[in-house]
């Protein structure tokens, strides 16, 4: 009998200790999805959403006189992909991310191999000069290339009669202006790039450098088969972001060149379809998506063609 | 020879060796580089000290014959130049803040709390990051404006309230505080939020800090979103106040006010990274590499 109560009391006990645990355990999962909630009802709105209508207006165009718009199927993608210009603007697209990304990947190794150099004084300090262009923003890096380039009295041009050349008029050449973009471009990411590079440097142990120095390794062997090697998961990672970024530099271009032709890339055409004179937002976001697919198709190439190669410890 | 003083080996103890001419080279050379790829700063710089007769002498010099700060008083007049610093000064405070306290909630949330679908949750976060702001931004606005909100602070805000990055970022440093401290906390009788308030965050100053470092730099170099969402003078942001102004001002070649303006405009960012130098470089080099 006694036996009987004590079991029943423990049961008794047992289950509303169950009870208060279930209770609590919904009320943390509630808790959590309180604090999720905010940031993913922004991104369902601004992101998510987006993407799906995105695509719908891109199987729509705006009939002339009026403002109707009318299903069109692929249409707008059909147009872009045998339109002459745009095969252009894809065109500067590539020249763009072929010119900036191994020059601003090259550019951050060779500093970050400079700053990695064990001085005893003032290495703050040049640091400090060497990842200031961070702190820019693409407007005011356009405001201080154009003053640069000045073609009459700029600094660039001045400097190059140093060495006897008679600088071009660089923003309203058609050969020079998508390279004066481009070199602004280096240079406000120059700051970011040097700065992961420098990481990566860092990180390499110290040993490999003393053994090849025993083997009579000289300066450029040793960053040759130590440094350029085991640096290259950080070579990967910089190559895949500014292969991103570089497709979609916006500010410089509208600043220095208002997106004349020779510098008319994907990103700057999609607004200007969607945004100047009469808005093609149809045209506009079939560009988009044939944007955001180059960027999907590309990083996936480069990892799973490059990835392969980096080394890991 | 470079040692003669010092008979221990000099490459084991590198603050103990004496200066080398190796070491003098690499000054100079790091001297010389780190000029010349701060050259537009300090050419910007001086020239908006310039008189307008100055700006186009040929050669250039960079420093000023004579120093004025009429460049200034032009810049802040002629245009509503102060308007559009407060307009950048109130975008980048409501996007800055909002992010910090939706990421932590959130980074919070994945990293300590535990509930049904935690991982699918984040992960969806996560994937937004594929997702480039190009696809977006059309849609976006046409759904901004139809709300009415277009050059008005909401509108300039509202797609930036949350950061998928600052999520992610604040979880990876949340995840590495002992859970020993959560389960002490919850015998105490603590509430999460109360762990969150007094434990979490004292603890986290420096991710948080670090995040918000970022999140200002890329809110305050906007320039594609306030481009197109404002198209009222009065509501432009400074970055694109001053590429108009820039266009205004070419016509009088005034470059002396433009170049003002553009001081202006990277002035903040400028001082921040004096500041928080270390802490930006730190949080890049980590959640670049070992994100």
């Amino acid at each position: 009998m006694q036996q009987v109560n004590q079991v029943n009391t423990e049961k008794k006990k047992r289950s509303s200790l169950a009870d208060r645990f279930t209770r609590k355990k919904i009320l943390s999962a509630l808790e959590g999805y309180a604090y999720v909630a905010p940031t993913l009802i922004v991104l369902t709105i601004f992101v998510f959403i987006p993407i799906i209508t995105s695509f719908q207006i891109s199987l729509t165009r705006v009939a002339p006189f009026g403002n109707a718009t009318r299903f069109v199927g692929m249409e707008n993608y059909t147009n872009l992909l045998t339109s002459e210009n745009y095969y252009h603007v894809i065109r500067t697209t590539f020249l763009f991310a072929l010119g900036t990304v191994p020059t601003g990947i090259i550019l951050s190794v060779f500093l970050a191999i400079l700053l990695s150099y064990p001085i005893r004084h003032l290495s703050w300090f040049y640091r400090l000069l060497i990842f200031v262009p961070i702190v820019m923003s693409s407007a005011v890096t356009g405001v201080l290339f154009r003053w640069i380039y000045h073609p009459v009295v700029g600094y660039l041009n001045y400097a190059l009669t140093w060495f006897g050349i008679d600088g071009p008029n660089w923003l309203n050449d058609a050969d020079w202006a998508l390279i004066s973009v481009m070199i602004a471009v280096v240079w406000r990411q120059l700051g970011f790039n040097t700065i992961i590079a420098l990481a990566g440097v860092q990180n390499i142990d110290e040993v490999y450098y003393e053994a090849a120095k025993v083997d009579g390794a000289n300066l450029w062997e040793r960053i040759r088969h130590i440094t350029i090697p085991l640096l290259s998961p950080t070579l990967f990672f910089l190559m895949v972001i500014n292969v991103i970024n570089g497709l979609q530099v916006f500010g410089e271009i509208d600043v220095l060149t208002v997106g004349s032709r020779p510098t008319r890339t994907m990103l700057y055409n999609i607004y200007f379809d969607a945004f100047k004179g009469t808005p093609l937002r149809g045209i506009a976001s079939a560009q988009a998506y044939l944007l955001f697919i180059l960027i999907l198709v590309l990083s996936f190439i480069q990892f799973r063609y490059v990835g392969k190669k980096v080394h890991y410890k | 020879m470079i040692d003669s003083q010092n008979p221990q080996p000099a490459r084991t103890e590198v603050t103990k060796r004496s200066i080398s001419p190796t070491d003098i080279g690499m000054h100079v050379t790091l001297l010389l580089i780190g000029l010349i790829i701060s050259a537009p700063i300090w050419i910007a710089v001086f020239s908006s000290f310039k008189l307008p007769s100055d700006m186009i002498n040929y050669p250039p010099t960079l420093f000023p014959e004579v120093w004025t700060f009429e460049n200034y008083t032009t810049a802040w007049s002629s245009q509503p130049l102060f308007r559009y610093f407060i307009n950048s000064v109130i975008q980048t405070s409501i996007i800055v803040v909002s992010q910090i306290i939706l990421s932590i909630l959130a980074a919070y949330a994945f990293a300590i709390l535990e509930f049904p679908g935690r991982n699918l949750l984040f992960y969806l976060i996560l994937g937004s990051l594929m997702v480039p702001f190009q696809l977006t931004f059309i849609p976006n606005f046409v759904m901004v404006s139809q709300w009415g909100l277009a050059n008005t602070y909401a509108g300039l805000t509202i797609p930036f309230l949350a950061s998928a990055f600052g999520v992610f970022m604040l979880r990876q440093f949340f995840m590495t505080l002992p859970s020993e401290l959560y389960d002490a906390a919850k015998v105490d009788g603590a509430t999460s939020l109360r762990y969150l308030w007094s434990v979490v965050i004292p603890l986290s100053k420096g991710s948080i800090s670090a995040f918000g470092t970022f999140a200002f730099l890329s809110a305050w170099s906007q320039y594609l979103w306030p481009l197109v969402i404002t198209n009222d003078t009065n509501m432009r942001t400074i970055q694109i106040g001053i590429r108009f102004f820039l266009f205004d001002q070419e016509r009088g070649a005034d470059w002396g006010a433009i170049m003002a303006g553009a001081v202006i405009a990277l002035l903040p960012t400028l001082i921040l990274f004096l500041v928080a130098q270390q802490q930006l470089v730190k949080g890049i080099a980590s959640t670049g590499l070992k994100g």
